[in-house]
């Protein structure tokens, strides 16, 4: 029995791997293939009749959240109408100012916001798994979670404007005018997208785990299909964009609830710090749009040219290079400012650089269709589109990155025009030939080539009249989210141009959407991989089981469709990994990041109501502070809270029945996994690199004060009571070490002082919570910006701590009732790596409050 | 029974610490690029606003330029290295396509390499153009 | 509308460069194209900095024409003209020379020429220096004269040509942004901050500026006339601007003058020379020799004043002048005589 006293999560696999073709070629008997098959379907069942909703499976929740996404892709077209519609003539009075106002701050927010980059993490969660060959993402209940939230959070949000409540200062928010806003627009959008912004993380987080740790066996790095690369890169761009935009809502939402200063200049707030935060975001955001359409370009181009894609490792290298790069332009978005020359200098440089890697990728494309023998296919012809409408997009990004020549087209037609070839060129086409392209795939049923043809070429032409007069528009001197303009300026007859374009794109929509939606029940199922494709997502059987993969296969080319002829033949017979669910349970496989070797069985969760309710509850705590009412949304707060670690209490982190199973093919694998073994541990990881962005993004605030206002902090100012800040920083570092100590302690089988230590942290974080607060106390955060940044550097060291308070909690709850053991200690790991950023960030704050104010 | 290239160790109980162990280099390289551009560009914006706002009648322009100038080079001359040594690691001659029907470790450890040295090229391009205002603009304004 | 139909009194510049009239044809096409006088339009520069600008973008737009039908080319033979399979070799020249090679070039080339103009584009101003700064919204405008006192006027710039105005820009409560395409590029107004620019006029003319930063309900509604006149000419207009408003003339003016106060207007507005001396809406001392009436929105006819005063909302949503619903015909007839006189 040695291997009880080592911990189930340091077990190692067994047997034998890489699998043998002689062991491939076994065959399988009819009867074990027919039980193992009703044991799959039994495992894998979608619930029935209402409680449908509560399935988790990606292939269902992937559904919901691409049409969702769709729905408010078509509510933000039908409002870019309506502008038009106003816009037809000079002066018009079809559509109020005010109204006009929330129109365009909807159309903007829920393009980005609710459609673009939810529309990735949709089509993601939908295809990822299928193309690893994986049966599901690694946290189903988190896509479930996620989806929900997204759900609730866009209603709200978009509802807003049927009730003439809509934020109407801008998508980009800035304040003053954001701030100074009167009514609950701003604070919808605040609350609302922030709450999006969290399940979009939650999704990217779910998404790189997937990528990284769910490969096949044998799918090494550089054999992933591009698509995953790009869910790799681009998952960690909203990892890292989208926390500063957070940072940047909650000092804007402290500023609308409470009256702290952050942006207010007569209190030595700055709005220019807003811009900077939310153009961290912002441009980023772009890439973070347009790189998932590459990806599906990268799927696509390949089977339409009959060859594997060309330059596969500098299509790679430009995502990457594109990710890196992308986070130097943001101050392009602010070249009018009057920031001094030199800084616009150096970001009209990364902006010009940034063209290079996407050039690259395009090239690549072009070459891979120039070496191999093209079939013009529908989605082809989308991608043809694309390219045409996105190089237009790119020169004239490349125009508007010199910065001089911004000062005079900046805010104008110009922008408008060349923003909307961009998107449509690197989403809209690319999302759409990916419909085209992949509904066989998930619907088992062709899409009408002459219904999207029609769409094609409607959507095409109608795109082209309506924005590209626009470059004219503007040049001609019409400004951006104007209600109307003045006869008299030349732009009358172009801006009719535009709206009969706009019509035309919306009549190809609604001929898309009919293709989409119409009954399909009279159609023939597909033949399997109807275009002929190499990738593993082809692989799926006719008609549509819902275990995904029937076996997981062994994965050595880019192209296994093409290079490995036997494998579908094999993954049918269930020859391959896990062709079994002997349990009853979903499981799939989990690999090392580089090279895919099979680690672990991972047990994945099923259908659960408590995400439903755990989002619910969220939105509430989100949603309630919009009208001000701060009761019910603590206690929403509180109920999430619940939900979440009842959620996770059941079904995360079980000791096994079994520490080691079959796996097939002579492999048995460990079934437990803690610490850098384990995929949730990955998650807690990836998820603590984005708050600690966020974190930084505060510090930064501090920085960025004291470099703009001559007087931060202002002369004579009261500082925090340095005694209170060093006892706090104290206390949590004794708390950090606690949580660390008891990890180790717990492992090498000292339960007891293990459980003193899950004790003793609580109690100092608490002690730690209570002198920061106290620290702080006498400063009034109204004031002026420096007592209000030295509040929200404690509220949000306060609200960390209390979330790492409840997880010792739950360890010790877990070590009482047995859930965490010595053998057993995956919780505890996780909760160690958070208390590893929570003591940075208690050590940071402590120094941000105590010392740095008194050395500025 | 065991093919040419097939790379049939067994995976470990730690196998994630392994393979990085084992591409430590690679990996290294494929950020460093990235990140020295990072790292010149954000030392370039954050110095010139400190010094526009903060320093600007202290001292003339020119001294901070030339430290600029001086980092530019430095951080050239450090992609270059890294550069050059990717460069030599992946076998320029090859395929391009770093993959075969078995799959083994060593087209991986090419690939990496070959990442590392297009990274290098597009940070290097990175840092000329970023260097460019320092040369063409010499003021606050 | 008045303002906007007023006819720009442009005459031939004798010191513009020739090398921008050479380049004109194609700027004096696509203006007869879009079938107006070009008064607000980055294709009809009228000054130092528009037309460098002006220059940019055809270089650009011609570069970028090229490379679109060079790219889209590229597809369209790889896909439609030839789609066998073409050389491995070649197409990884292509991306290589394509994708990085020419890119890297012409990029460089790109940015060196954008950022080598950059400074003469703020070069420090030699002529007047003029305070602007943005109000909800309208422009107010402050003439700084030598001997140190100041010249406020609002919704309307006046420069002299041929020297380098400076504008320190303002603003009172949220983001605006000051721009006058014939002039050069704009410049962001914030609150709690001076952000400067200069501006190089060249052509006589009167152009038309407007708020470029979304600032509000009536941002479409926030522009200004700029009129770019001979240095002399500036100079007697700003030495008239100067001085205390005129006494109205005529009884309907005088009547008129009586009401402006009973109603209180100069509780917000100014009149110099008067007792009328608030500062929270526009100066009004010579308001009538303005080209237009709230910040571009109207024209300055009598009429116009009347149908302002009346319903300012009706004109500028969200304005915050209150309405003069309850005064009769006749009575806003004597306000707006009265105003219109003040010129």
């Amino acid at each position: 029995m040695k291997q009880n006293r080592i911990p189930a999560g340091d077990l190692a696999p067994e047997g034998i791997y890489p699998p043998t073709e002689e062991m491939l070629d076994e065959p399988v008997p009819d009867e074990v293939r027919a039980r193992q098959e009703d044991n799959l379907r039994a495992a894998w069942k979608t619930p029935q009749g209402w409680r449908y909703w509560t399935a988790v499976n990606n292939s269902e929740v992937g559904l919901w959240y691409t049409l969702t996404a769709f729905f408010f892709m078509l509510m933000a077209g039908v409002m870019a109408l309506l502008m038009r519609l106003q816009l037809w003539a000079p002066e018009n009075d079809l559509i109020s100012a005010d109204r006009f106002n929330q129109l365009f701050t909807m159309h903007g927010s829920a393009m980005m916001f609710l459609f673009a980059v939810p529309m990735f993490e949709a089509i993601s969660i939908l295809i990822l798994p299928a193309f690893l060959g994986a049966r599901d993402m690694p946290f189903p209940r988190l896509s479930a979670y996620g989806y929900w939230c997204f759900l609730i959070g866009g209603v709200f949000v978009i509802g807003s404007i049927l009730f003439d409540a809509a934020p109407k200062a801008g998508w980009f928010m800035y304040p003053p005018l954001a701030t100074k806003e009167q009514g609950i627009g701003s604070d919808i959008w605040l609350l609302g997208l922030s709450f999006i912004e969290v399940a979009s993380i939650a999704a990217a987080v779910e998404l790189i785990v997937g990528a990284l740790k769910c490969r096949p066996p044998g799918m090494r790095v550089n054999v992933m299909p591009l698509y995953a690369w790009y869910v790799l890169v681009v998952g960690g761009m909203i990892l890292f964009a989208f926390p500063p935009l957070i940072a940047g809502d909650f000092l804007f939402e402290l500023e609308r609830s409470f009256d702290w200063p952050f942006f207010d200049p007569t209190r030595g707030g700055d709005p220019m710090l807003w811009q900077h935060l939310f153009w961290i975001f912002g441009h980023p955001e772009v890439y973070i749009i347009f790189l998932p359409s590459i990806a599906i370009a990268a799927m696509v181009v390949p089977t339409v040219a009959r060859r594997p894609i060309l330059g596969y490792s500098w299509i790679v290298l430009s995502a990457v290079g594109t990710g890196f790069l992308s986070f130097g332009l943001w101050v392009h978005h602010m070249f009018t400012t009057g920031l001094p020359n030199i800084s616009l200098g150096f970001f009209s440089a990364a902006s010009e650089a940034v063209v290079i890697p996407t050039g690259i990728q395009l090239f690549a494309f072009v070459a891979t269709l120039i070496a191999g023998r093209v079939v013009m296919t529908l989605p082809m012809l989308w991608i043809a589109g694309a390219l045409a409408i996105f190089t237009a997009g790119g020169l004239t990004g490349v125009m508007v990155a010199i910065a001089p020549f911004d000062w005079q087209v900046h805010d104008t037609y110009f922008i408008v025009a060349h923003l909307h070839y961009t998107l449509f060129g690197g989403m809209i086409f690319p999302v759409i030939a990916g419909v085209y392209y992949f509904f066989p795939f998930f619907r088992k049923k062709m899409l009408s080539e002459r219904l999207g043809r029609w769409a094609f070429w409607l959507i095409f032409t109608g795109f082209n009249i309506c924005f590209l007069p626009m470059h004219l528009t503007g040049l001609l001197g019409m400004p951006r989210r104007v209600y109307t303009y003045p006869e008299g300026l030349g732009i009358d007859w172009l801006n009719q141009i535009s709206t009969v374009g706009a019509f035309i794109i919306a009549a190809g929509f609604a001929v898309f959407a009919w293709d989409i939606l119409r009954p399909k029940s009279g159609q023939p199922q597909i033949e399997r991989n109807p275009w002929g494709g190499g990738t593993l997502e082809w692989s799926h059987e006719i008609p549509e089981t819902k275990w995904g993969v029937r076996s997981i296969p062994y994965v050595t080319t880019r192209y296994p469709l093409w290079d490995q002829p036997k494998m579908v033949d094999r993954m049918d017979r269930g020859r391959y990994y896990l062709p079994d669910a002997e349990e009853g349970l979903r499981e799939t496989i989990v690999t090392s990041v580089i090279d895919a070797r099979p680690l672990q069985v991972q047990r994945v969760t099923g259908p659960a109501y408590i995400t439903i309710l755990a989002a619910g509850f969220t939105g509430g705590a989100f949603i309630f502070p919009t009208f001000h009412l701060y009761p019910p949304a603590i206690v929403c707060a509180a109920f999430a809270v619940v939900c979440i670690c009842y959620w996770l209490w059941t079904s995360t982190a079980r000791p096994p029945e079994a520490d080691m199973k079959e796996a097939g093919l002579g492999l048995r694998l460990p079934t437990y996994a803690a610490g850098p073994q384990a995929v949730g541990w990955w998650a807690v990881w990836i998820t603590m690199l984005g708050d600690a962005t966020a974190f930084a993004s505060l510090v930064f605030g501090v920085f960025f004060y004291w470099t703009s206002n001559a007087a931060f902090p202002p002369p004579g100012a009261e500082h925090a009571s340095g005694t209170l800040v060093a006892l706090a920083t104290a206390a949590f570092a004794a708390a950090w070490l606690a949580t660390r100590a008891a990890r180790g302690l717990n492992r090498a089988g000292r339960v007891g002082a293990a459980r003193a230590g899950l004790v003793a942290g609580p109690l100092l974080t608490a002690a730690g919570m209570a002198a920061i607060i106290f620290s702080v106390l006498d400063l009034d955060p109204t004031t002026h910006v420096y007592p209000a940044m030295m509040w929200a550097l404690m509220v949000w060291l306060v609200a960390h701590a209390s979330a790492g308070l409840i997880m010792q909690l739950y360890c010790l709850a877990g070590s009482l009732f047995g859930k965490l053991t010595p053998r057993y200690d995956a919780d505890l790991w996780n909760v160690t790596l958070f208390w590893h950023f929570l003591g940075l960030t208690a050590l940071v704050t402590g120094a941000m409050i105590g010392l740095v104010p008194r050395m500025m | 029974m065991a093919e040419p290239g097939r790379d049939d160790r067994q995976p470990t109980a730690h196998e994630d610490e392994r393979e990085f162990a084992e591409e430590r280099e690679s990996l290294w390289r494929i950020t460093l690029g990235p990140t020295i551009w990072a790292g010149h560009f954000l030392i370039c914006y954050a110095s010139v606003s400190v010094y526009c706002f903060r320093l600007e009648r202290m001292f003339g322009m020119e001294g901070l330029r030339l430290a600029l100038g001086a980092l530019t080079l430095a951080c050239l001359a450090a992609i270059g290295w890294i550069g050059w040594r990717a460069f030599r690691r992946w076998e320029v001659w090859g395929t391009g396509e770093f993959s075969n029907p078995v799959g083994n470790a060593e087209d991986r450890h090419q690939f990496l390499g070959h990442a590392g040295f297009l990274l290098a090229l597009v940070s290097f391009i990175g840092v000329v153009f970023d260097a460019l205002p320092l040369l063409l603009i010499g003021s606050c304004r | 509308m008045t303002a906007s139909l007023r006819a720009e009194t442009t005459g031939p510049r004798p010191r513009a460069p020739r090398r921008a009239a050479a380049r004109l044809w194609p700027l004096a096409a696509l203006a007869l194209l879009a079938g107006c006088e070009g008064r607000q339009s980055v294709l009809v520069p009228a000054g130092e900095d528009s037309r460098v600008l002006g220059d940019l973008f055809w270089v650009m737009l011609v570069g970028a024409v090229l490379l679109w039908i060079g790219m889209n080319g590229l597809f369209y033979w790889a896909t439609r003209r030839s789609p066998a399979a073409h050389s491995q070799y070649l197409a990884n020249w292509l991306v290589i020379l394509g994708g990085i090679l020419f890119p890297t070039v012409t990029l460089g080339a790109l940015l060196v020429y954008g950022l080598s103009i950059m400074p003469d584009l703020r070069a420090t101003g030699d002529g007047p220096v003029i305070r602007v700064t943005g109000e909800q919204w309208w422009w107010r405008v402050e003439y700084e004269r030598a001997d140190g006192s100041t010249v406020t006027t609002a919704n309307e710039i006046r420069l002299p040509a041929g020297v380098r105005s400076t504008f320190l820009l303002d603003s009172k409560e949220v983001i605006h942004s000051f721009w006058v395409p014939s002039l050069g590029g704009k410049m962001d107004m914030f609150p709690g901050r001076v952000t400067e620019m200069t501006l190089g006029p060249e052509r006589p003319g009167v152009y038309r500026g407007q708020c470029a930063e979304f600032c509000g309900e009536s941002h479409a509604w926030m522009a200004f006339e700029a009129e770019v006149m001979e240095p002399a000419a500036f100079e007697a207009w700003l030495e008239a601007e100067a001085a205390e408003a005129r006494p109205p003339e005529g009884a309907l003016a005088e009547r008129g003058r009586a009401l402006f106060f009973a109603q209180g207007c100069g509780g917000c507005h100014a009149v110099r020379g008067t007792p009328a001396v608030g500062q929270v809406g526009p100066d009004l001392t010579h308001v009538g020799s303005r080209h237009s009436l709230a910040a571009g929105r109207l024209g300055t006819s009598v009429e116009d004043f009347a149908k302002w005063v009346a319903n300012p909302g009706a004109w500028k949503p969200g304005a915050e002048m209150p309405a003069y619903a309850h005064l009769t015909d006749d009575q806003l007839g004597a306000i707006a005589t009265y105003l219109e006189g003040l010129e």
